[in-house]
């Protein structure tokens, strides 16, 4: 400090005056940038349009896009503080290769022909199959599709799959189930025009905040939220459904079982565009509403409600997240949602939608242009016509597409933990912090030849690992279009360099085929995303996610556009999948009922283990915290986990509140949790937010996967709560 | 959301007035979704009317968009948050209810940081009725963060100024919302105009809630929306965080050296009153001496020390500046009273009965600043006594220890000020107790569970200081040791006076938000 400040002749009262910004008014000088960057939000799916201000060559400032038709000008805490993610110091700057057990400098050339020679050496020794790829659901599509290519016809790795199964992975493989495709069939607009609005393990108010302003603006639904806690979402409900926890498959059953019975369905619909309805009848009858009440814990009378509502609404909108997909019986839970949908014409219509609200900026389009649990263009590996199909696309031989898909996620690491697969790849994501059960995982990714970790941020707790990191630019920093929840695709802009020798993960993946000799002809001519967009333009076109008629100018245009968007298309409109003559992407065209029993969540609460752990988010921070934990003001607002536990329990165990808890497992123990003592969480149950790697919630999660998606059953496991012998005194 | 925008139709000092401009900014296309309106702010102010922020808590989801979005609209550090939302919580599961509170500045009928301030650093803005503060007034005196029972005005220690939330001025005089409406995905937040009068009528029905200080204080103008229903034990969430507050430490300094100062001065004029003469003039000058250290001190507390002597300005309403003022002639007449002394000039008798008069005048100024409304621990007689009774203390050793006097009258002196300081520390702490307020329950709380030992630490000291050592070691060096075993004990004393007060302040989150970014 110097020493005019010290006795108080400067108070920096330049820093601290305003001026008038052309676009966003009188505001401090310091956020008035030199100009304005249109762009799309990097962070969830909602997708929402916002400027980033470039001052100096540096992102100063961010402010939401007025007229973009997602978020009307408005963004989350976040996004509003978006361009700190980008100045933030632990960003990674420059290839680090371990050489005698330390990161050092590299050049770029010497890290990518390590890490080709050792992917390389590998393949030789033990099989292409023995490298496996693990990316993310936040690279721009043009990325995605590049990535793809590279993997499966560069590397010659099926092992390929993204984090998106730690998220998405139930909801894409109920669509695939129920539809024949993936593809959210709604769109946000049915916020507003729904008549009712049933909820289901979806905090929107926590974790899309812009999707309430669609909430307040529908004067005329009815809002049903079902969810074991009472979360801001369910404080917002007409009617709210405080189901036990991952008891919605007999909840559901339950609904259908009424409205069966009471002939409350759409027949004609059900003979007209679906096949299984007898075996559905069939599965629901035992589900009574007796019965349904003694799992759920709800009152026939709430069972009955929500059903009787459901059933008598105009347009009848169900949206889920992760209290459904982080499930073992996440896919089929999405299953009964498409059915209930399904026997009551709820599908395709204004308003009426079985929507998921997907979680990572862009975990939509590496499901539509990724080559990882799906060939390009929602296209089936099992599918001879489909691998033809493309092979003439990409001018390649047929047999060079793999017949099925490779390795899911957690196959990826128990393959690791038996040694057949070698070496890895990790990009963008911190598996350390958001797998579940991570000592297992640190013994996978103990047993590894070589890891190789690219990231935009460095040291993270798992690039910590590494053997080769990859530093990569970030939102903000490069170039493509992401896809959100209601299949809109928008632009994502460059607003300033990548620090020091960052580059993006496009410009890193070619640069990687040129280390392979693949470059020419995966990639003929590519130098920029757009190239990639185009191909990935024709190889979409006919699909259901077509984007042929799209082209970067219209994306900016138009603040974002659905697809379908076929060549030729004039209008841009709302549009939604399977309205009326649109067939299912079925063989015969009309959707599967798939019938579904439920069965208890795997891990009961026992006398040593007596609570049911569910975990979550908090709308100040993003996931494992590599990017908002580096945002002073989300750090300020919430700035560590907390345990929240009923009153009942906590006095019992003799708890006060702001108490240092431990939460222990059969697999681990979280340290040093402060307990928040609420009528929020039911007796029986406690909370725990899963951003914080400090008191990482995955210490005590369960190896416990979906059969059919193989996403982790993150929701509920068996802990017990205990004081901390040790309280660390930076956090009292 | 972009507003229509408005242009100062007529600008003759102070009376401005804001109407719409006729053209909005093209939409590069339709949206479905809220219908942009004029709001009905964007008009032009009349007479006896103002601004003010309307909360509508059914519609806050908590998201803190408004916290971000201001502290990005003034650059402010993530230390300093113009904007808060708290929680308030209640009813039982699955019944519960949680709801939030997003608060700026109040921008009261009555603000009490305005009526406080020394400098004349706040401005109630005739037009706009916006309480303004001007950091280039402000000297960092901090007494505005004691005045307001709603912690609006925050101290900025990078800048040595305080900073508040002026419901963006800068934008309103544009014609633009401030940030934090402009944020707000749930239009939670709007800017209303409001008669003045009328508001005074009618504010305690609108401008009270749970979770937020009683209005009355202050007149606060920002009315709340509550919800119809709101489970009866509806309660702050962060009821159970209280934590020790800021020491101010020059504070605990400066109010120790002029109470030992003023009583030293107040013991060596009774001594010449009496007759006696000895070493009153050494005496008198080491008091002036300790005045002195006690006035350096001071302005160690301010943000812009180079400034203080600005806190003269409002003695006309601030006790701050009274105290300033009324130290001052202190320290000059005592000055005088202490070369008469030491010179043996005429006169000094007179002089040392003004330098007492005006000095117990300070003590009182000074003890006045602290009992204010949003401090309900200061807030009582308790403080005034407290610093009364420091001083006979503290002024009596004093002298003992300069050789003055060692006879009974200022022993019973020391003996009756430290039995008394024990009892109204004692007597403080049974009322915090038994208050019903949750202030004053907290205080009780904090020094009988985190602050305890240094409670009893500090009885011990007085005890020790104030009546062991003065009784039993009588010689010189006796008198030393009682001397600063009680400027310890007093200057303990002080500290637990500074870091025990719980002020008043609207919810703020379970979580604490001091945690600073790594």
């Amino acid at each position: 400090m110097n020493f005019r400040r010290q006795i108080g002749l400067d108070i920096l009262q330049e820093k601290y005056s305003y001026g008038q910004d052309p676009s966003s008014g009188y505001t401090s000088v310091q956020k008035i940038p030199d100009q304005w960057i249109a762009t799309t939000c990097g962070y969830c799916s909602v997708g929402c349009g916002m400027f980033i201000g470039v001052k100096n060559s540096c992102a100063v400032a961010v402010r939401g896009n007025p007229a973009h038709p997602v978020n009307m000008g408005k963004l989350c805490p976040k996004g509003l503080s978006e361009h700190y993610t980008i100045e933030a110091d632990n960003r990674a700057r420059y290839p680090l290769l371990k050489k005698n057990g330390k990161l050092t400098r590299a050049t770029w050339d010497e890290a990518l022909d390590t890490m080709v020679t050792k992917f390389q050496d590998v393949q030789k020794k033990f099989g292409s199959d023995a490298v496996g790829i693990i990316s993310t659901g936040q690279l721009v599509t043009e990325e995605f599709y590049t990535l793809g290519k590279l993997v499966q016809l560069g590397l010659g790795t099926k092992n390929y799959d993204g984090n998106t199964t730690l998220c998405m992975a139930s909801a894409v493989s109920g669509y695939k189930r129920s539809f024949g495709s993936d593809g959210p069939p709604g769109a946000y607009e049915d916020f507003e025009k729904a008549d009712l609005i049933l909820l289901i393990g979806a905090n929107i108010a926590e974790n899309h905040p812009i999707l309430c302003q669609r909430l307040e603006a529908n004067h005329n639904k009815t809002l049903i939220v079902v969810d074991p806690r009472v979360t801001k979402t369910a404080m917002l409900a007409d009617l709210y459904l405080p189901i036990k926890p991952r008891t919605d498959v007999a909840l559901l059953n339950g609904m259908i079982h009424i409205l069966i019975k009471h002939e409350l369905i759409d027949r004609e619909y059900i003979d007209r565009k679906t096949t299984g309805f007898e075996d559905l009848e069939e599965s629901v009858e035992s589900y009574t509403p007796e019965r349904v009440s003694s799992i759920t814990g709800l009152s026939q009378e709430l069972i009955y409600k929500t059903a009787l509502l459901y059933a008598q609404a105009e347009a009848a909108l169900i949206g889920w997240t992760m209290g459904v997909n982080h499930s073992t019986q996440g896919t089929t839970t999405v299953n009964l949602i498409n059915n209930l949908a399904l026997i009551t014409g709820n599908i395709g219509r204004e308003g009426a939608s079985p929507l998921s609200i997907t979680g990572q900026c862009n975990a939509m389009g590496t499901r539509e242009a990724g080559f990882a649990s799906g060939l390009p263009g929602y296209r089936k590996f099992d599918s001879a016509k489909d691998r033809e199909e493309l092979a003439q696309l990409w001018g390649i031989s047929a047999d060079r597409i793999p017949t099925s898909r490779g390795l899911a996620y957690p196959d990826i690491i128990e393959a690791a933990l038996a040694k057949k697969i070698r070496t890895l790849w990790i990009i963008g994501t911190n598996p350390i912090v958001s797998y579940p059960n991570i000592d297992v995982l640190k013994q996978s990714l103990g047993n590894l030849d070589f890891l190789v970790v690219q990231d935009g941020f460095h040291p993270t707790p798992t690039s910590e690992l590494a053997d080769l990191v990859l530093p990569a630019a970030i939102w903000g920093e490069k170039e493509g279009t992401y896809t959100n929840s209601e299949r809109r695709v928008s632009k994502v802009n460059r607003a300033v360099a990548p620090p020091a020798e960052a580059r993006p993960d496009f410009d890193i993946f070619l640069a990687l085929a040129g280390k392979l000799g693949c470059r020419e002809e995966l990639f003929p001519g590519w130098t920029s995303p757009a190239d990639a967009f185009e191909e990935w333009k024709r190889v979409s076109e006919g699909r259901l996610c077509d984007y042929s008629g799209m082209s970067y100018e219209l994306l900016e245009k138009h603040g974002g556009i659905q697809w379908p968007f076929p060549s030729g298309s004039q209008e841009v409109r709302t549009t939604r999948l399977y309205s009326d003559g649109q067939p299912f992407e079925t063989e015969d065209g009309k959707a599967k009922l798939i019938s579904v029993d439920w069965q208890p969540f795997p891990e009961q609460p026992t006398r040593e283990f007596p609570f049911v752990l569910n975990t979550g988010r908090t709308v100040e921070h993003w996931h494992t915290r590599t990017k908002t934990g580096k945002v002073p003001i989300l750090e300020r607002l919430s700035p560590n986990a907390w345990l929240e536990m009923n009153p009942r329990d906590a006095s019992a165990l003799k708890l006060r509140p702001h108490d240092h808890v431990d939460v222990v497992s059969a697999r681990g123990r979280v340290h040093n949790v402060e307990l928040r003592i609420t009528e929020i969480i039911a007796p029986g149950q406690v909370f725990l937010p899963f951003h914080y790697a400090e008191t990482n919630a995955n210490q005590v999660t369960q190896s416990a996967f979906d059969p059919i998606s193989r996403e982790p059953n993150y929701k509920q496991c068996a802990v017990r709560v205990e004081k901390s012998k040790v309280v660390l005194k930076d956090r009292i | 959301m972009p507003l229509p925008l408005l242009e100062r139709a007529k600008e003759d000092g102070i009376t401005f007035v804001l109407t719409p401009k006729k053209s909005r900014p093209d939409r590069l296309y339709k949206i479905s979704l809220l219908q942009v309106e004029e709001p009905a702010w964007m008009r032009p102010l009349q007479q006896g009317e103002q601004y003010r922020f309307h909360f509508d808590m059914t519609k806050c989801i908590g998201c803190k968009c408004c916290v971000v979005a201001c502290n990005e609209q003034n650059g402010n550090p993530s230390t300093i948050n113009w904007r808060r939302v708290g929680e308030i919580e209640g009813g039982w599961y699955p019944n519960t209810k949680r709801f939030y509170l997003s608060m700026g500045c109040n921008h009261c009928l009555e603000p009490s940081c305005l009526l406080g301030c020394p400098v004349d650093a706040y401005s109630k803005d005739p037009v706009t009725g916006i309480v303004r503060h001007s950091a280039d007034t402000c000297i960092g005196c901090q007494y505005c963060t004691w005045n307001c029972s709603y912690g609006v005005p925050q101290f900025s220690p990078e800048r040595g100024v305080v900073g508040k939330c002026d419901m963006c001025y800068g934008r309103l005089q544009e014609s633009q919302a401030p940030a934090c409406v402009n944020a707000c995905p749930e239009s939670a937040i709007q800017i209303e105009i409001i008669n003045t009068e009328q508001w005074r009528r009618e504010y305690a029905a609108s401008a009270n809630a749970p979770g937020l200080p009683s209005a009355d204080h202050s007149v606060s103008t920002t009315r709340v929306t509550l919800p119809a229903e709101m489970p009866p034990d509806t309660k702050k969430a962060d009821i159970h965080r209280v934590r020790p507050e800021h020491p101010h430490w020059p504070l605990v300094v400066m109010t120790i050296l002029t109470q030992l100062s003023v009583g030293a001065f107040a013991n060596v004029w009774l001594r010449q009153a009496v007759g006696s003469s000895a070493r009153l003039g050494l005496a008198a000058v080491a008091s002036l001496l300790v005045g002195g250290m006690a006035l350096a001190a001071s302005t160690l507390h301010l943000g812009r020390p180079i400034h203080a002597y600005r806190a003269l300005k409002m003695w006309k309403r601030s006790w701050l500046s009274r105290e300033v003022l009324v130290f001052g002639l202190f320290s000059n007449v005592a000055f005088a009273y202490a070369a008469l002394l030491a010179l043996k000039i005429p006169g000094s008798l007179a002089a040392g009965a003004l330098t007492t008069l005006l000095g117990i005048a300070g003590l009182t100024c000074t003890a006045r600043i602290y009992m204010v409304r949003p401090r309900p621990a200061w807030n009582s007689n308790h403080t005034l006594l407290e610093f009364y009774l420091s001083a006979i203390l503290l002024g009596s050793l004093f002298v003992r220890a300069i050789g003055v006097t060692n006879g009974r009258w200022t022993l019973m002196l020391v003996l009756a000020s430290a039995a008394a300081q024990l009892l109204n520390q004692s007597l403080k702490f049974f009322r915090l107790v038994r208050s019903r307020s949750y202030e004053r329950q907290a205080s009780a709380r904090l020094l009988s569970t985190t602050l305890v030992p240094l409670v009893l630490c500090r009885g011990a000291l007085l005890i020790c200081g104030g009546m062991l050592l003065p009784i039993y070691a009588t010689g010189l060096s006796g008198m030393i040791a009682a001397l600063l075993v009680s400027i310890a004990g007093e200057i303990l004393g002080r500290y637990l006076f500074f870091v025990s007060v719980v002020p008043k302040n609207i919810a703020l989150s379970y979580l604490s938000t001091s945690a600073e970014a790594a």
